[in-house]
């Protein structure tokens, strides 16, 4: 819980902190973080949920999905309500989410192929199918049995566990089912009336037909139960969830660390030589993009400075090379690299006033971003639309680099709701006392730039219209996590 | 020297006539300096050049008062538009005082008037040393062709026949003391009419041809100063045609009467009574619950704003400004302190404060020909917005800054303004411990390893490093020009027009013009 010695608060200090204390405490510990904005920005925030994440499922007893997902929910709902601006929160969260029920799914389903070629049970399915398609009958088939047959003591052992801690989430119908069916080797009918019973308790949004979803093309009817197939996991302990979610996480980790660097190996595909290319604030996927393009080609950078806001960081980042805050130091290794004028790019720092004059002759836009939404619109750092909208009355295409991970299933029903106002001290300094005591000053720290002012959208998985997005989006996303 | 010749001519002004008074013994204190200048000029000819800068201190002091009475002149001549700058222009004096009081060292002899947000305390020697190396980096994007020399923030150098009125207004101009473009045009005039108050022809020559040639000095020192604006070329042109068509044959009191009352008369009719005419005419655009959004700073929608205001109508205003001159801060405050309400705004936050508009007004430094206009830069981008969001455009523009010029884009005409300025002092500041992280290629960083701790870092040193680090550019200039389709009408004291009858507006009145001479 607390901070790391001679550290300012930070996401450095939290990733250390995370080492040495339990997983509830550095919830609270994160969610104060974001609180007080000590943990900002896109990237930061994404680091530190994905650490935090990993340590909540570390540190989960059981093999229960359902209750996982339920935890997981749990603390993404709190650590979204703490800064339900920093979108990206709320996407790794949901990721995770994901990540369960396909691991759920997966061995599910590998446990359907194997039922099937033993052939056991077969009857009752072909029985059951004509009125109840397939549901019971996978859960009948499935459980207990077999598991039973492998495993009997451990299950003996996660099910007393699991016993205990139902009690704690009150969820009669589970305990009960769990209790009865467990010991017993052969009570299949009842599993299945339970399971009946228990699924409207367990999770609303599973009547959303989820068959879209499934990325690899998965039978719709497997997807259909999704959750009856959670719920039955629960009693399969023939798999090691927490090892597979896991090591899920650790891939999403994985992701966030290299997404940077995928997008930069595209930018020679996006970037032709004696290029004017117009960009603003100091994003590091922006700077490893133009970087990577300068080790052989030559082009001119223009960067609209961001004022008030990001303007320090920017002309850190065009002095250094570099964003002392991005990644803190742990990182640093990575977060090396050479700044752009070192590599012979000339560079150009622009008050943002002047991004229409210049506009006629810039050839592309690159915009960094906060957030991306599942319409194709985006949340950048202010300043943003007007570069956009400039660039639209200029018919200068308009590329936005963002990581998959900045893709989020929200919808922005309510603009106003997902921008950010910040320190009016900024503006204009609390020493004119007069003049901020009459005058309404407002800062807002971020824009929104509607879908059909962005031409291109570059992720790690590389180009996509924006139109296209929400297909991206449905395929890291489930419906049903949507709404945390 | 005798001052006969100068009596207050019976300028209809009363006003005028207080103002033309000082400069006459100004202008006297000065030409005793610069005969004691010649001299020493022809003793030492080797260094003509620098002649100014080897004044005795007694000289020295006789040419300061002269530029004070000037300046004080001035501000009370260039009235209401300089208003607006009145406590930048107290600093600036303050300044003076400061500088006259410490002892007088020949060496930084420029006056430090040279005062803007983003240079608070650096020493004015510093900016001077720079600017040389400036240039020797390469130069400004495809903005090259603007950089000509940097803007002279001093009178060294000047030619002896500039008159101390000129001096003054030039260092004004170029520390932005005396800004935006009708201001600036009057605040000339204003000097003009002391420079011609206190002319005497010389021998052999008509006051025509060598008044005209004096002008051209003076013209070309404002320029190094500050490059003029469009409504200073109309006026110039305007007062050297009717200092061309004065008769040889009128005596040279009269001659110079006629053209002071001229000049009186076209500061009244062009800027004060045009104002006029736009400011009611623009105050019947203003409804009820309008929200009215301007951006930076004009003095006519000032006006215009102010006089809705004490007519009783209720709206508010937004104001959206952006470094670094920030001049939207001194019309939000003085609008607040009429009692308006105001929102503030940067220009990153525009497309948030045009929701709440219902209409934007705007100033203008000029109307060009193809109807579009140019205007301090960021203005285009919030007519894009406004434009974008179909709300009423609407310019505030008088028809002396119409011009015949045409203009596409911002880059061909513009103007470059020091790149020194777009960090301020306190961004200075915060950026200096960004030394240690430096690139290990960068100059600045080896120079930390040869005087460790020798000094501590001053906030100037940011700018080095940027001058240092040969690709780090920065770039500034000072308008734009706003596509004519983003503008939705042009107040101007003819009428509201589209923006596409500016040519024929300034067709007829250049035409008015001439018949009105023949």
């Amino acid at each position: 819980m607390a901070p790391g010695v001679g550290l300012a608060p930070g996401l450095t200090s939290f990733l250390k902190s995370l080492k040495t204390s339990a997983a509830d405490p550095s919830v609270e510990y994160l969610i104060s973080l974001l609180k007080r904005r000590q943990i900002r920005n896109s990237r930061p925030c994404a680091i530190a949920t994905a650490a935090l994440i990993s340590k909540v499922v570390g540190e989960f007893k059981g093999n229960d999905a359902a209750r996982l997902l339920e935890r997981i929910r749990q603390v993404g709902r709190r650590l979204t309500a703490a800064q339900p601006r920093e979108v990206v929160v709320g996407n790794i969260v949901r990721r995770v989410l994901g990540l369960v029920r396909e691991v759920v799914e997966d061995n599910v389903e590998e446990k359907l192929a194997t039922g099937s070629d033993t052939g056991r049970s077969t009857p009752t399915q072909s029985q059951d199918l004509p009125s109840r398609p397939h549901l019971n009958s996978t859960i009948s088939q499935m459980s207990p049995l077999r598991h039973a047959a492998i495993e009997p003591i451990e299950t003996s052992a996660y099910a007393s566990d699991m016993s205990d801690s139902t009690d704690l989430t009150k969820r009669p119908p589970l305990l009960t089912s769990h209790t009865s069916y467990a010991p017993s080797s052969a009570a299949p009918l009842v599993n299945s009336l339970f399971g009946l019973f228990s699924q409207p308790a367990d999770s609303s949004t599973a009547s959303t037909p989820t068959g879209p979803n499934s990325p690899d093309g998965r039978s719709t009817t497997h997807s259909l139960n999704l959750d009856r197939l959670v719920d039955l996991s629960r009693s399969q302990q023939y798999f090691d969830l927490k090892g597979e979610v896991m090591s899920g996480i650790m891939e999403l980790q994985e992701e966030l660390e290299q997404s940077d660097k995928q997008i930069a190996d595209l930018a020679h595909e996006h970037i032709h030589a004696n290029e004017i290319i117009l960009t603003h604030t100091a994003s590091t996927t922006v700077q490893k993009f133009l970087t990577k393009a300068a080790k052989n080609r030559k082009f001119t950078v223009v960067h609209a400075e961001t004022y008030p806001h990001d303007n320090e960081a920017t002309h850190e980042v065009l002095l250094t090379g570099r964003k002392q805050d991005a990644a803190g130091k742990t990182h640093d290794d990575d977060d090396k690299w050479k700044c752009l004028t070192e590599l012979g790019i000339p560079v150009y720092v622009i008050p943002d006033s002047h991004v229409f004059a210049i506009m006629s002759r810039v050839n592309k836009v690159i915009l960094a971003t906060h957030t991306v939404l599942a319409n194709g619109g985006l949340v950048a750092a202010g300043g943003a639309h007007l570069i956009a909208q400039a660039a639209k009355s200029h018919q200068t295409p308009v590329v936005v680099l963002s990581g998959v991970y900045k893709l989020s299933p929200v919808y922005p029903f309510d603009l106003d709701e997902l921008i950010e106002y910040g320190n009016v001290g900024a503006v204009v300094p609390y020493e004119d006392g007069e003049f901020v005591d009459k005058v309404d000053v407002e800062h807002p720290l971020y824009d929104y730039v509607p879908a059909d002012l962005v031409d291109l959208y570059i992720t790690n998985l590389g180009g996509h219209a924006p139109s296209f997005l929400y297909r991206i989006v449905a395929d890291h996303y489930r419906p049903e996590d949507t709404v945390l | 020297m005798s001052e006969s010749a100068v009596k207050a001519a019976p300028a209809a002004d009363v006003s005028v006539k207080a103002q033309n008074s000082q400069p006459v013994k100004a202008a006297g204190d000065a030409k005793d300096a610069k005969q004691t200048e010649g001299a020493a000029k022809d003793a030492k000819p080797a260094e003509g050049g620098d002649a100014p800068k080897k004044l005795s201190p007694a000289e020295l002091k006789k040419q300061k008062a002269a530029e004070k009475q000037a300046r004080r002149a001035q501000q009370k001549a260039a009235g209401p538009a300089l208003k607006e700058q009145g406590s930048q222009q107290k600093d600036a004096q303050k300044q003076q005082k400061g500088s006259k009081q410490a002892p007088k060292d020949d060496k930084s002899r420029p006056i430090p008037v040279r005062r803007r947000p983003s240079q608070s305390s650096a020493p004015v020697t510093q900016t001077l040393k720079k600017e040389p190396k400036a240039d020797a980096k390469q130069v400004g994007l495809f903005f090259g062709h603007l950089y000509s020399q940097p803007r002279k923030h001093s009178m060294a150098g000047a030619s002896k026949d500039v008159h101390p009125a000129i001096l003054a207004l030039g260092l004004q101009y170029s520390s932005y003391t005396i800004c935006g473009s009708t201001a600036r045009m009057v605040a000339m005039l204003l000097a003009f009419k002391s420079l011609i108050a206190s002319y005497q022809t010389p021998m052999g020559t008509s006051l025509s041809r060598h008044l005209i040639q004096l002008l051209g000095i003076q013209i070309e020192y404002l320029r190094d100063c500050r490059p003029y604006s469009i409504t200073m070329g109309n006026a110039i042109r305007w007062l050297k045609d009717i200092i061309v068509k004065t008769d040889p044959s009128t005596p040279e009191i009269d001659a110079k009467r006629d053209l002071l009352d001229e000049i009186d008369m076209f500061i009244r009719e062009r800027v004060t009574a045009a104002d006029k005419l736009i400011r009611e005419l623009a105050v019947t655009k203003i409804l009820p619950g309008d929200v009215i959004l301007t951006y930076a700073s004009s003095s006519i929608v000032e006006q215009t704003l102010l006089e809705a205001h004490n007519a009783g109508i209720s709206f508010s205003v937004i104001v959206v400004d952006s470094k670094p001159l920030f001049e939207g801060k001194t019309l939000a405050r003085k609008l607040a302190n009429a009692g308006l309400k105001v929102r503030y705004f940067l220009i990153t936050g525009a497309s948030h404060a045009i929701k709440d508009a219902s209409k934007v007004f705007l100033g203008a430094h000029a109307m060009m020909s193809n109807g579009r206009l140019y205007s301090r830069v960021g203005t285009a981008l919030v007519s894009m917005l406004a434009n974008a969001q179909s709300l009423p455009v609407i310019v505030l523009c008088e028809s002396i800054k119409f011009t015949e010029k045409v203009a596409l884009d911002s880059i061909v005409g513009n103007e470059v303004a020091p790149a020194e300025e777009l960090l301020s002092e306190s961004e200075r500041q915060n950026l200096l411990p960004l030394k240690n992280l430096l690139p290990k290629s960068h100059p600045a960083s080896k120079e930390e390893n040869d005087g460790e701790g020798s000094k501590p870092p001053v906030a100037s040193d940011v700018l080095k490093w940027i001058d240092a680090s040969k690709n780090l550019h920065h770039l500034q200039v000072l308008y734009d020009v706003t596509p004519a389709e983003y503008i939705d009408m042009v107040i101007t004291e003819y009428g509201s027009l589209p923006p596409s009858s500016v040519p024929v507006v300034h067709r007829l009145r250049s035409e008015g013009e001439k018949q009105l001479f023949q």
